[in-house]
């Protein structure tokens, strides 16, 4: 089912725990979004990227604006809104396959032959088969992450936030990670909005690359990446789009 | 010239073929012992005397406790024979049955006898060294500290009493650990979750918990008309003072990250509880259970000792008022030996539910 998600003058402010006075991460952010759309979200640090996603997600509740999915207003997470962190946040007290189907527990239907195919499905496609019984802290960390994008995937959620997932990741594992989340995008075409603080990964996976600028956190501009999937690194245009980024985030004075 | 050698290639050396391939297929226990280092024969030798001893000493200590005479009247001298000659004939047993696992590649039993060895052996020692201060000389006075016969020999002649003692110290044991362990639990969880229970609960836990076990004996005996209820009384409250403290910080101290993670995929506040706090504050739970366990043990003893008409602890008084030295040591064994296997039970339960630690701590 196609989804649009709509965020309407959304700002969030937080208490500063020291002083009494407040920040505010988000200001006045108004955004449109559609399924098979690929978002990266890039910025400095503090800019309220992840305060975005914790909104769209339904963590937390925005202190002015609204957020909509199909003109229905976020009201607390829902599984139809899958999210991925950037430590895997496994439960290390349940199985690699337990840990897959969680979301299905919580919904009473894990004992069901649906589900149980499923979790086997999922197993194959991260290529985790071996390690179905094994506990979280015995996979290394590229399978972590593995197990937990199968975990958020396991309700079909119409969108996918992922929140740095693959920050924590040696740049082997990495790359290979930001294929295998493309062609599971590719396959499903949800919205996914994902995080990141590398900009190459930005334009390698995204069909937008939206960039953030702090203190207020909001919105500098949105590129549109026209560029087919696979997407070469090197490319002239993958190579002028990185500069025109790395520009707005005012990492490209020194060139000249 | 250097060169690598191809799958192919190494298949055709047998390499491959040999050794990576039965790789695959190991066991815990063959990779374990592939790692390990070759033993020296100097080892080797060192492990099998070790492993001996033992056996070695139990003979030592039999001929000692039958051949060196009784100073002091020692009644129905050969049940320690008849004991000793058992665990000596038993551990003999066990090591021949290792050595023979072990001559068909299973080494599992032959290095579990090797690793309790030297503690089993130290025992034995002690028991023979204490038999020669007891009986055979007399050194430790006569019947102040009994030889190990005399107590065997006084749990035997009273084994009705003691039977019906370690059953009432049993149930009283199991029924004030329970309700206090439950109890715990239920205020812990709910306190380290809801700010407001534990608003009205923190207060009652910072009240009781320094106060020592024994205060309360005097508070009992004049509030209770009977003992037995207000053994109980104490019981609980020292294992629902462990058990709370523990499970509160267990799940106040949850990392918030998984209940993101759970609410996201669909978990509602009662899964919050059940499915992510309770088996992420497992670790502390299980400690503030065997926390529990020991001041369970404190408690019951001196609830018994104090007042209670009934169990191990009044059994030690009351023998010791009749001057039973005999009967004495043989309860406090009976104790050591109710509170060690309670305590050993814990621990397995302990090791079965929080399996999935193992790798994440030491």
């Amino acid at each position: 089912m196609a989804v649009v998600l709509k965020l309407d003058g959304v700002s969030k402010s937080f208490a500063r725990v020291e002083k009494n006075d407040i920040t505010n991460a988000l200001e006045n952010i108004n955004l449109e979004m559609h399924s098979g759309e690929f978002i990266s979200l890039v910025g400095t640090s503090g800019c309220g990227k992840s305060t975005m996603l914790r909104l769209i997600a339904g963590l937390i509740t925005p202190t002015t604006g609204t957020l909509t999915v199909n003109g229905e207003k976020i009201e607390g997470p829902a599984t139809s809104r899958g999210m991925m962190f950037q430590q895997h946040t496994l439960f290390p007290w349940l199985t690699v396959e337990k840990n897959i189907a969680f979301a299905d527990t919580m919904a009473g239907k894990n004992k069901e032959q649906a589900s149980v195919d499923e979790v086997n499905r999922m197993l194959k496609v991260i290529g985790l088969e071996n390690f179905r019984v094994d506990y979280p802290a015995q996979l290394s960390g590229g399978m972590q992450q593995r197990v937990a994008l199968a975990r958020s995937l396991i309700c079909k959620p119409e969108i996918l936030l992922l929140d740095e997932p693959l920050g924590a990741l040696d740049s082997f594992t990495r790359m290979n990670m930001q294929d295998e989340i493309l062609n599971l995008w590719k396959e499903n075409k949800q919205l996914v909005i994902m995080v990141t603080h590398d900009v190459d990964e930005a334009i390698y996976m995204g069909t937008k690359v939206l960039v953030m600028e702090p203190h207020p956190g909001r919105i500098n501009n949105i590129i549109d990446i026209d560029l087919e999937y696979p997407r070469n690194r090197a490319s002239s245009k993958f190579v002028e789009y990185r500069r025109q980024i790395l520009d707005l985030l005012h990492f490209g004075q020194k060139e000249d | 010239m250097f060169q690598m050698l191809n799958e192919k290639e190494r298949n055709e050396k047998g390499l491959l073929r040999e050794d990576a391939k039965s790789l695959r297929k190991l066991t815990r226990e063959q990779l374990a012992e592939l790692e390990e280092r070759e033993k020296t024969p100097r080892e080797k030798m060192m492990d099998l005397i070790i492993t001996v001893l033992p056996a070695v000493v139990l003979a030592i200590s039999l001929l000692e406790y039958t051949i060196m005479p009784d100073v002091n009247p020692n009644p129905m001298r050969h049940i320690y024979t008849v004991v000793l000659a058992i665990v000596f004939v038993a551990y003999t047993a066990a090591f021949i049955l290792g050595k023979i696992k072990e001559s068909k590649g299973d080494k599992k039993l032959i290095r579990s006898l090797r690793y309790r060895a030297p503690l089993y052996a130290a025992i034995a020692a002690i028991l023979t060294l204490y038999d020669i201060l007891t009986i055979k000389t007399n050194y430790f006075t006569y019947p102040l500290v009994p030889c190990v016969n005399s107590i065997m020999y006084a749990a035997w002649t009273d084994r009705a009493e003691l039977l019906r003692c370690a059953s009432h110290t049993l149930v009283l044991m199991f029924k004030g650990y329970g309700l206090g362990v439950v109890l715990g639990l239920i205020t812990g969880i709910t306190c380290g979750y809801s700010r407001k229970v534990n608003y009205w609960i923190d207060p009652i836990l910072k009240f009781m918990g320094p106060i020592p076990i024994s205060t309360w004996i005097p508070i009992i005996a004049v509030l209770s008309p009977s003992l037995s209820g207000g053994a109980l009384f104490i019981i609980v409250v020292g294992v629902w003072t462990a058990v709370t403290n523990a499970s509160r910080a267990g799940v106040a101290n949850v990392d918030k990250a998984y209940f993101d993670a759970a609410k996201i995929l669909g978990a509602s506040e009662r899964q919050l509880i059940f499915k992510v706090a309770i088996p992420a504050a497992m670790p502390n739970i299980m400690a503030g259970m065997t926390q529990g366990m020991m001041t369970a043990c404190t408690a019951i003893m001196v609830a018994e000792m104090m007042g209670v008409k009934g169990g191990l602890g009044w059994y030690i008084t009351w023998v010791k008022s009749w001057a039973l030295y005999n009967n004495m040591f043989a309860s406090l064994f009976i104790i050591c030996l109710i509170f060690t296997i309670v305590t050993k039970i814990l621990n397995m339960v302990k090791n079965r539910v929080l399996r999935w630690q193992i790798g994440v701590t030491k």
